[in-house]
């Protein structure tokens, strides 16, 4: 039953915090800004407002807003069916939204994939089998105004060993390898994966983040969606948590650890308030369900004493630990919990 | 577009399948053909050999065939994604969809150039300057509506029944067009409706080069009619995908 109230307090929407995105890191920014000329100088990267898509009676996209600036790094997290894909192929101009506003570098979707300013490895797609790798690049190439050479893209990809190979011979990290290597080669100031990692063991997840790294290390804005953890946290800035087609938390990594990592007070707690409840020290984030109490709190000594203080009568105390894994499965669980805890 | 294209133009070039059924098969059906009639001539034809016709016949239905062979890779495609891999490089869809159009052209040419050659050098067929370009350019050039519809065919089905409609047009298409059999035996309103479509014309262009009395302009008419429907066809899912739901 405490995952039932953990839910339904969180439906209350006290725990996401819809922080304002932080500023990107000054470092990488400013260096991405110098180098991607003045087109991405006064725009952010992406700009999404409003964003829904309805697919039938299904709403996959509930209204997101999100703006991401030139340099950062941001992790896409949630479950299956959180509205991931179906946003990343509207940014990508893959699809239409419902309604809403989208604009990559203050350009059109389309255009913005027309002039190689973004680019992207999607969860699903292959490369064709009848031509090498290598061959792909050159004609993937041979599209793009200013594309990276290909030595650099080998490399950058890690896939000089793979390259004369055709389609069919390679395993499923190789072949994304060499998908991300297509993504490269147009010299993208935006990179945007989807789930770049889910059909790999985990040598080629490493292999492949290793080389993710090399590139955002030149200062590029990278999107990705994933739902692994550890990718989120190891190489993302910034975490946007995404569940039932809404942002149910967005900010640093640093943030959403504080949020996630510390300790869960759970309490009955008569005639307390969310906002004060949210005000006592050591608290990070307060859910308020039919008198019982959940504190997400950073120091939850601190925060227990001060609950005992501030009310008295408090019963029925229990402190757990929470780990990322709970913290992110409460926080982005499916909506239909949320739909029958409120209606009983 | 160039690259785009030269990758395609490799791709089909590539591996025995283009040479078979773009080159051997129809010239092989041709001299298969022509062994069964011993070079006779046609009864009241006013001369005209069963190899000239047969000739005629094959550049047609080779053109016909052949030119319709990228749908299969147009389903192939997509159904593994490449298509959306593609919508993400600066590649414009209708490039990509040209690209194909133009390759099947490109497949398509060889069939009517080498039955015509099989027929002159092999089989003592002679035309004059013009009919010899009929049966291969002329046959070329009617053979664009059928590349559009291998790309409709392509972009419409799932790639596990385009098979099967594809082997369904080309004969029923083959048959009713006079492409493989006659069609002086059909009825009256058959006839009308067979009128219609683009292998009629098609092998008429052929045998036209025999008779002397193609009707070119019927033939140019309903030949674009189609070309503008079926490329109707082609921009409407191009659209439906640019907004897919």
């Amino acid at each position: 039953m405490k995952t039932t109230e953990k839910t339904t307090a969180r439906a209350e929407g006290t725990v996401p915090v819809a922080a304002p995105p932080e500023p990107a890191p000054a470092p990488a920014a400013a260096e991405a800004k110098g180098k991607s000329g003045p087109a991405s100088q006064a725009e952010p990267a992406i700009r999404v407002t409003g964003l829904r898509k309805v697919y039938g009676e299904v709403q996959a996209v509930k209204g997101i807003d999100l703006t991401i600036a030139p340099g950062e790094v941001v992790a896409l997290l949630g479950p299956n069916g959180a509205g991931k894909s179906t946003t990343i192929d509207m940014i990508l101009g893959l699809s239409h939204p419902t309604s809403g506003e989208i604009s990559i570098f203050g350009r059109a979707p389309y255009l913005a994939v027309r002039e190689g300013l973004v680019s992207a490895v999607l969860q699903e797609g292959s490369l064709i089998d009848d031509i090498s790798v290598r061959e792909t690049l050159e004609m993937i190439s041979s599209l793009y105004k200013k594309p990276l050479p290909l030595d650099e893209v080998l490399r950058r990809a890690n896939i000089e060993d793979i390259v004369d190979r055709r389609g069919t011979k390679l395993s499923g990290g190789q072949r994304q390898r060499a998908r991300f290597a297509c993504a490269l080669i147009g010299n993208p100031q935006l990179l945007v994966l989807d789930e770049p990692t889910s059909a790999m063991d985990v040598g080629s997840r490493r292999k492949f983040w290793e080389s993710m790294r090399k590139f955002t290390d030149t200062g590029r804005t990278v999107v990705f969606a994933t739902h692994y953890l550890d990718e989120a946290e190891e190489f993302a800035d910034r975490v946007v948590l995404m569940r039932g087609g809404e942002i149910a938390a967005d900010g640093t990594v640093a943030k959403i650890r504080a949020l996630t990592a510390g300790r869960v007070l759970r309490a009955s707690v008569p005639d307390a308030k969310e906002a004060d409840l949210r005000a006592l020290p050591g608290v990070t984030a307060a859910a308020l369900r039919l008198g019982r109490v959940e504190l997400h709190c950073e120091d939850s000594d601190k925060s227990l004493r001060a609950l005992l203080t501030t009310y008295p009568d408090a019963y029925d105390i229990e402190i757990s630990a929470s780990g990322l894994e709970e913290a992110f499965l409460s926080l982005t669980a499916a909506d239909e919990t949320d739909v029958q805890e409120d209606a009983a | 577009m160039t690259g785009y294209l030269s990758i395609e133009i490799k791709r089909m070039l590539r591996g025995p399948r283009f040479i078979i059924f773009a080159i051997v098969l129809p010239v092989g059906l041709y001299l298969m053909e022509c062994m069964l009639y011993k070079n006779q001539v046609i009864p009241h034809s006013n001369g005209i050999t069963y190899s000239a016709w047969l000739m005629c016949s094959l550049a047609a239905y080779s053109a016909f065939t052949s030119s319709m062979h990228t749908s299969a890779r147009v389903a192939h495609e997509r159904s593994i994604g490449w298509h959306r891999q593609l919508r993400l490089t600066p590649l414009l869809p209708r490039n990509y969809l040209l690209s194909k159009i133009v390759v099947s052209m490109i497949v398509a040419l060889p069939g009517p150039l080498f039955v015509a050659l099989a027929g002159a050098t092999l089989q003592d067929v002679h035309l004059s300057v013009a009919g010899w370009l009929q049966i291969t350019l002329g046959i070329w050039i009617a053979a664009l509506p059928c590349a559009v519809l291998g790309l409709v065919i392509g972009l419409y089905v799932a790639v596990e029944q385009q098979q099967m409609y594809l082997q369904g047009l080309v004969l029923l298409f083959g048959f009713l067009g006079g492409l493989l059999l006659p069609t002086t035996g059909f009825p009256g309103w058959l006839t009308a409706v067979v009128k219609t479509l683009p292998s009629y014309w098609l092998a008429d262009i052929g045998h036209g080069a025999l008779l002397h009395g193609t009707r070119t302009l019927v033939a140019a008419l309903v030949l674009a009619g189609w070309t503008v429907v079926l490329s109707g066809a082609v921009i409407l899912n191009s659209r439906r995908e640019a907004a897919r739901a």
